[in-house]
C-alpha cells in the first residue's frame, strides 16, 4: 500500500468525527466568520448583496447573525449570469492562471455552472474520501466510475479514486436507462467491488437484469458495497435492495457541489460533514430558522473558499435535522433529506412530498421499491390552493406478483393511516423513464402520456 | 521562471510528441511492441504465431508479415474465449489502473485497460489535437459527448484518476462537458451562451439537436463559438455534411477521428485540411483488406493503426472502416505529423 493510501486509511478518517459538540460549534463559528469576511473582501456577488442588506461582515459572530445574511437562490444566480453574460457571476474565487474545469448541475430545474479549480477539487475530494470510506471503499479495490464528466462530482470522485489507488472501471454511457445494459455488462465482466450510482440508475440496472433473466445475486456477486445518491431511500427500500442485490447499500445526500452528508452503518440519517459545510433548516415561506426535528427548506453554506463559493444557498430541498444522537458515536448531526420542494403536492388541503408516499408504498411487501408517480392537478400546487377534497392521485407500476385489487386496498389503507388522506390509485405498465425518475407528474403531462 | 514560461513548458510537456521518430527508431519501437505483445498478450500470441520479430526488416516488411486486426476479430475472440479484453490484455503481471468499456452498437461488450503512463500518453494525443486547433491559455473548450468518451475524460486530469495533465491542463484551457445524449441540446446552447468556448467538440449524432435547439432559441452560434469539431468513433461524418454545417452556422467545422479500440485520436488540420496523426504515438497505414498494405498509390484504403504507447492492451494494425490516402508529413502547423487525405 502506498504511503498516501495508508494516510487515507489510518489518519484522515476519524479525526473530527467524535469531537464534542461544543468543539464542533467553535469550529463552525470560526469558519463562518472567516468565510463571510473572505466573501465580502473577494467576491463581488456577495459584497453587493451584503451592502444592499446593510450587513457588515464584522457583525457576523455566529449562526444567529449569519442567518440575517440574504439567502441565495438559483434564480439569483441565473439573474447574475444573464447580467454578466458569462458563467462567472462574481461568486467565484480563482487565482489567475489556475487549472480549472467548469462543472454543471443536472438541469432538472435549469443549469448552473460551477468553477472548479484545483484547490476546490482537493477540498471537495477530501470530503468525499470520508464518505466513500464510510460506504466501504478501500485502497486497491476495483471501483466503477460512472459519474458523467459534466457533474462536478466526477472531479471529486476521480480525486478520491487516485488517492485510494483504486482500479477504475468506466462503463460506456450515462445515467439513463438505455445504458443500463452497459452497466450490467461491466459489472459482470469486470467484477467491480464498489459502485457509486444515481439511485434511479441502480433501479434501471435491476430492471435490465430482470429483462435478461439474470439473477441479481449472481450479477452483483463481486460487489461489496453500493453508494447511491440523487433520491431518498426509505428503510424498507434499502432492506429490499440489500436483500435483492446481496450487498451493503449506503446513501449520500448531495447538493450542487457534491456530497454534503453521508450515512454511517447505522443508516439512521445522513451525518452532515460539519467540518466542511453548515446547514440551516428554514421555514419555506418566512425563511425563519427552524429548530431540530422540524421539516423545512435546507440552506447550505460550504466552507470551501475555492472555486464557486456558496453561502446561504437555497438547495430547494426539504429536510430536517434529527434530534437524537447516532448510535455509531459520531457527534456530527444527523439530517434527513426528503425531496425537492418543487415536488411538493397537496391532497385534501395538506402538503406532502413523494417521500411521504414512498414510506406508505414500501410498507406493502409486494410494492417495496416499485416505481410510482404522484399526479399533481395544478403545477406546484400549494395546500391553500388545492381543493380540500382532492385525494392523493397515484400512478404506480404493476408489481411482478400479487393481487392488484387487494394491493390497492392495502395501499389506500396505509396512506389513510399514515397521511390521513384518501388515495386514488391507478396501475400502469411502465412509468416514463425520465432523468430523475418520475416522482411527480403534472396532470396535463399525465394525460398526454395516457393518450400515448 | 515566470508564470508564462512555466505555462509554455507545461504545454510542451503535454502536447509535444518529441518530434517525428526516424525510420530506424520507429522500426525499433514496432519490434519492441511486437516482442512485448507476442510474449504477453494471448490474442497476439495467437495471431503473430511464430513471427521472428528481429527478422522484420522495415515497415513494408512489418505490413506484409503482421496480420490486421479489427472490431469483428476482437468480438469473435471475445466470444471464443469469454475474455472481456478479447485476449488482448497483457496478463497477468501488467495491472492497469483504468478499464474502459468501448462504445459499440453490437451485443458484445469489449474493453481496453490502461496504466497510468498510457493514460497520460493518450491524453497527450488529445492535447496535440487541441493544440493544432490553436487552443491556448485561457481558452474555454466545450465537449458535447459522454463522460465515458475519451474526448471528455482525457480533457482534464480532474475527470480521470491517474492523469496528471489532461489536454486542457497542458494548454491551460478550461474545459466543460455536456452529456452525449441528443436531449441535452438545450444545455449545449446554454454552454455556448455563457461559456463562449473557442472550440466546441460535438458527437456527430448530437450536431442536429444542437443546431436545432440554437435555431429554436434564436441563437446564432457563431456569436459565441470559435469553431466546431465533430467527432465519431470509428467513423466520420461526410465532408459534405461538414460543409453544410459550416455554411449554415458560419463557423469552421473540423472532424476528429476516434478509434477507441486502438486508443487513437486524430484531427483535421485547420491549415492543410488533412487528417493529422501524431507519428510519435501512432504508426498508421492505409490498407485494402485482402491486399495487405499500401493503398496509397491508388487513392485510399482503410486506416490501420498501430498504437506505439499502449502496452497493457496492445493495438497492432487495427483496421478501422475510415478510408483515407496517405500524404505524409509537411504541414507547417505541425511538420512532424503524418497526414492523410480522408476519402
Amino acid at each position: 500500500m502506498r504511503r498516501d493510501q495508508e494516510k487515507v486509511a489510518t489518519e484522515f478518517m476519524d479525526q473530527t468525527e467524535t469531537w464534542p459538540i461544543e468543539k464542533l460549534r467553535r469550529l463552525r463559528r470560526r469558519r463562518l466568520r472567516a468565510l463571510v469576511r473572505y466573501a465580502y473582501a473577494n467576491l463581488p456577488f456577495y459584497r453587493r448583496r451584503y451592502d444592499e442588506a446593510g450587513i457588515a461582515p464584522e457583525s457576523v459572530k455566529g449562526p444567529v447573525d449569519f442567518a440575517r445574511l440574504p439567502m441565495v437562490t438559483k434564480a439569483d444566480i441565473r439573474r447574475a449570469r444573464e447580467d454578466s453574460g458569462s458563467f462567472l457571476t462574481g461568486m467565484e474565487s480563482f487565482p489567475n492562471g489556475d487549472l480549472a474545469t467548469i462543472g454543471m448541475t443536472s438541469g432538472t430545474t435549469g443549469t448552473d455552472f460551477l468553477y472548479c479549480n484545483r484547490k476546490w477539487r482537493q477540498f471537495q475530494g477530501g470530503r468525499l474520501l470520508r464518505a466513500y470510506w464510510w460506504a466501504g471503499l478501500r485502497p486497491g479495490m476495483r471501483m466503477m466510475l460512472t459519474v458523467p464528466a459534466w457533474h462536478c462530482w466526477a472531479a471529486e470522485e476521480s480525486y478520491l479514486a487516485e488517492r485510494f489507488g483504486v482500479v477504475g472501471v468506466v462503463p460506456w454511457g450515462t445515467f439513463l436507462p438505455r445504458f443500463a445494459g452497459n452497466f450490467v455488462d461491466a459489472i459482470r465482466d469486470l467484477r467491480p467491488e464498489f459502485l457509486s450510482m444515481f439511485l434511479p440508475m441502480l433501479y434501471a440496472v435491476q430492471a435490465e437484469c430482470r429483462r435478461r433473466g439474470l439473477a441479481l445475486h449472481e450479477v452483483f456477486a463481486g460487489v461489496r458495497c453500493v453508494l447511491v445518491v440523487g433520491a431518498p431511500l426509505t428503510p424498507a427500500s434499502r432492506q429490499k435492495l440489500e436483500a435483492d442485490l446481496g450487498v451493503d447499500v449506503y446513501t449520500g445526500a448531495g447538493a450542487t457541489e457534491g456530497l454534503i452528508a453521508m450515512e454511517c452503518s447505522e443508516h439512521r440519517g445522513y451525518h452532515l460533514f460539519v467540518d466542511t459545510c453548515y446547514l440551516e433548516v428554514v421555514d419555506p415561506p418566512t425563511g425563519a430558522l427552524l429548530p431540530p426535528g422540524e421539516r423545512g427548506r435546507l440552506v447550505l453554506t460550504a466552507f470551501n473558499p475555492h472555486g464557486t463559493v456558496y453561502i446561504r444557498f437555497d438547495t430547494g430541498d426539504l429536510g430536517r435535522v434529527v434530534k437524537a444522537p447516532c448510535a455509531c458515536g459520531r457527534t456530527w448531526p444527523l439530517i434527513e433529506v426528503y425531496d425537492r420542494l418543487d415536488n411538493m403536492f397537496a391532497a385534501e388541503g395538506r402538503e406532502f412530498v413523494p417521500y411521504d408516499v414512498r414510506l406508505c408504498v414500501d410498507e406493502i411487501p409486494e410494492l417495496t421499491g416499485v416505481p410510482f408517480s404522484v399526479i399533481r392537478s395544478v403545477p406546484r400546487v400549494r395546500a391553500d390552493r388545492a381543493s380540500p377534497t382532492s385525494p392523493l392521485w397515484l400512478a404506480i407500476q404493476r408489481p411482478l406478483s400479487g393481487n392488484l385489487r387487494s394491493l390497492e386496498d392495502s395501499l389506500a389503507a396505509e396512506i389513510g393511516r399514515k397521511l390521513r388522506v384518501k388515495a386514488a390509485i391507478q396501475w400502469v405498465e411502465e412509468l416514463p423513464a425520465r432523468w430523475k425518475g418520475a416522482p411527480v407528474i403534472d396532470e396535463m403531462e399525465w394525460k398526454e402520456i395516457a393518450r400515448g | 521562471m515566470t508564470r508564462g514560461e512555466a505555462h509554455d513548458k507545461a504545454r510542451d510537456v503535454v502536447t509535444a510528441g518529441g518530434g517525428a521518430p526516424s525510420g530506424a527508431t520507429r522500426l525499433a519501437r514496432l519490434r519492441r511492441l511486437l516482442r512485448h505483445a507476442s510474449r504477453r498478450s494471448p490474442y497476439f500470441q495467437a495471431s503473430l504465431g511464430g513471427l521472428q520479430v528481429d527478422s522484420i526488416l522495415d515497415e513494408r516488411d512489418f505490413a506484409s508479415r503482421v496480420p490486421l486486426s479489427d472490431l469483428e476479430g476482437l468480438e469473435a475472440a471475445r466470444a471464443a474465449t469469454g475474455d472481456p479484453f478479447s485476449g488482448r490484455k497483457c496478463a497477468p503481471e501488467c495491472r492497469g489502473q483504468l478499464v474502459f468499456q468501448l462504445e459499440s452498437d453490437g451485443e458484445v461488450p469489449l474493453y481496453v485497460a490502461l496504466g497510468r503512463s498510457e493514460a497520460q500518453s493518450y491524453a497527450r494525443a488529445l492535447g496535440r489535437c487541441w493544440r493544432l486547433l490553436g487552443l491556448d491559455k485561457g481558452d474555454r473548450v466545450a465537449i458535447f459527448d459522454f463522460g465515458s468518451s475519451p474526448l471528455s475524460y482525457l480533457a482534464s486530469g480532474a475527470f480521470l484518476p491517474y492523469v496528471s495533465r489532461g489536454a486542457a491542463d497542458g494548454l491551460a484551457c478550461i474545459p466543460v462537458c455536456n452529456d452525449g445524449v441528443s436531449q441535452m441540446g438545450q444545455r449545449a446552447v446554454e454552454i455556448a451562451r455563457f461559456v463562449r468556448p473557442r472550440a466546441f467538440f460535438v458527437r456527430s449524432d448530437c450536431m442536429f439537436p444542437f443546431i436545432q435547439e440554437a435555431e429554436r432559441q434564436g441563437i446564432s452560434l457563431r456569436d459565441y463559438i470559435g469553431a466546431i469539431v465533430v467527432a465519431e468513433n470509428e467513423g466520420l461524418p461526410s465532408a459534405r455534411s461538414c460543409r453544410a454545417w459550416a455554411d449554415a452556422l458560419g463557423l469552421p467545422v473540423y472532424r476528429l477521428l476516434r478509434v477507441d479500440a486502438a486508443m487513437f485520436l486524430g484531427i483535421e488540420c485547420p491549415s492543410c485540411g488533412l487528417l493529422h496523426v501524431d507519428s510519435g504515438s501512432y504508426f498508421v497505414e492505409t490498407v485494402v483488406p485482402g491486399r495487405g498494405r499500401d493503398a496509397d498509390s491508388d487513392g485510399g484504403g482503410r486506416l490501420a493503426i498501430t498504437n506505439l504507447f499502449a502496452r497493457l492492451t496492445p493495438a497492432i494494425r487495427y483496421a478501422c472502416p475510415v478510408l483515407a490516402g496517405r500524404i505524409g508529413p509537411g504541414c507547417p502547423l505541425s511538420p512532424e505529423d503524418d497526414r492523410f487525405r480522408l476519402v
